[in-house]
């Protein structure tokens, strides 16, 4: 199980829909997609890297060979997806304190779905219904989200004050200079890795310091290596 | 299309496991994948690693369809569930159907750098030129995978296991995973130089900006820069 990979969290959630209301999630989710206005709260959710959410109607789970059972269902199911980062807990709850009414319009025709007022029985609902996680990769774990959007601010800021770094004498460098950083100062910072990048770093490291002290321990075996 | 937002794609793949046990092995194939992807978890990195434009991806077996839940908040089931008088049957009948898959499924979700296009057939093509040992070991227990034997056949077969998003958020960048990562190792370095050099004379602090940028080399992807999933500095 790998739901960490450095500073991200996947969480993966099932839930069913009733397939003759399916229709009415995906209306509202393409409303959501032409109406990037109706997105702004999570938008403000800084916390996240990418989310998505998939509707799988009852009769188009993928069948790939004669041989493979045709699935019978009931219902439709609606899969979320979501790169968050810090905690479980920390995310969830920002979901229900910022865009409570959002979450309920999207997962408004699951069955059984509590509302995401009051947090317990949400937390409960999403408890529930996740699914972990066994192998995550992260491109950049040493990063956050507001890392990757501010980096690419640094880094335009940079190559633009770069074009006339040689120009004018070191007293305008040194004013110029200054305004670079003053522009910068909400962007910049050290990224240090979490205690923990993921389970596979863990134990990878866990094993890299257990051979060095063994051989430290033995220094007959370093010979024999 | 809701798999592209901007120039980040959202691919999407269920793929069925073939039901029954590997010969000789006495382990249900779907946990025999579960076990390869758990394998990739002790190796220094993630094989993921060498595909190209990989943000964020990830993979689980779905065993089955379930719900659990509280009484959610209709009106039937707060009477049903509050109410003594209410009969057994009622209850029931008010209660989610029970549903069970007949495969289990491989899932793998990538979040991954496909252009304003949505390049998928090419993201898809740079997996199995990366990595196709490890998707042959965890795709070859799945259910008409024995027909891929390249690029091209790997490519038709995920996308027949493709299911689309329905919306897909974009909260961090859509740019290419090798501007990504050079943006966040000049965000460190610039960071650093610039706490390190506080407070020196205008000259002194020009040499040693041009000493950086010779050393960091802004525009120049290749180096130096963060590797691909790399979590120590």
């Amino acid at each position: 199980m790998s739901n960490v990979a450095g500073k991200s969290y996947a969480m993966n959630v099932i839930t069913p829909v009733r397939s003759h209301l399916a229709w009415v999630n995906k209306v509202i989710f393409w409303t959501a997609l032409k109406l990037p206005s109706t997105l702004k709260g999570l938008i403000t959710l800084s916390l996240i890297h990418y989310a998505r959410w998939v509707i799988i109607g009852k009769h188009q789970f993928p069948h790939l060979a004669p041989e493979q059972p045709k699935e019978a269902l009931s219902y439709s199911y609606m899969l979320f997806f979501s790169n968050f980062n810090g905690s479980w807990d920390q995310y969830v709850d920002s979901f229900t304190f910022a865009i409570p009414s959002g979450l309920d319009m999207f997962w408004k025709w699951n069955i059984r779905y509590p509302k995401s007022v009051a947090l317990t029985p949400f937390h409960k609902y999403i408890q529930y219904n996740q699914i972990e996680t066994l192998h995550y990769y992260n491109g950049y774990p040493l990063a956050t989200s507001n890392d990757v959007k501010s980096a690419k601010t640094v880094k335009d800021a940079l190559i633009a004050f770069d074009q006339t770094a040689h120009e004018g004498t070191d007293a305008t460098f040194l004013k110029r200079y200054h305004t670079l950083l003053r522009g910068l100062q909400h962007d910049l910072g050290d990224m240090y890795p979490t205690p923990i990048v993921s389970m596979s770093a863990y134990q990878v490291e866990r094993r890299t310091r257990w051979h060095a002290s063994q051989l430290q321990a033995n220094p007959l075996k370093r010979g024999q290596q | 299309m809701g798999n592209i937002s901007g120039k980040a794609y959202a691919l999407t793949i269920l793929s069925p496991i073939k039901n029954g046990i590997v010969t000789g092995e006495e382990i249900a194939y779907a946990d025999k994948v579960r076990d390869l992807l758990q394998s990739w978890n002790l190796l220094p990195n993630s094989p993921m690693t060498q595909v190209p434009q990989t943000y964020l991806c990830r993979y689980f077996v779905l065993d089955d369809v379930y719900t659990e839940s509280l009484p959610g908040a209709s009106v039937l089931d707060t009477f049903a569930d509050l109410l003594p008088v209410v009969p057994d049957a009622v209850r029931r009948r008010i209660l989610p159907k029970e549903d069970h898959l007949k495969s289990r499924y491989l899932v793998f979700s990538s979040n991954f750098h496909g252009g304003p296009a949505g390049d998928v057939d090419g993201y898809l093509r740079g997996m199995w030129n990366a990595i196709s040992g490890q998707i042959k070991q965890v795709w070859g227990y799945c259910y008409g995978f024995d027909q891929v034997n390249d690029a091209a056949s790997f490519v038709g077969y995920m996308k027949k296991c493709q299911l689309p998003a329905t919306l897909f958020f974009v909260g961090a960048n859509d740019e290419p995973l090798p501007e990504q990562l050079k943006a966040l190792y000049l965000k460190q370095e610039f960071a650093r130089f610039a706490v390190e050099n506080q407070g020196l004379e205008a000259a002194v602090l020009r040499a040693n900006y041009h000493a950086f940028i010779t050393r960091v080399a802004p525009t120049n992807l290749s180096g130096p820069t963060w590797e691909p999933g790399q979590y120590r500095l």
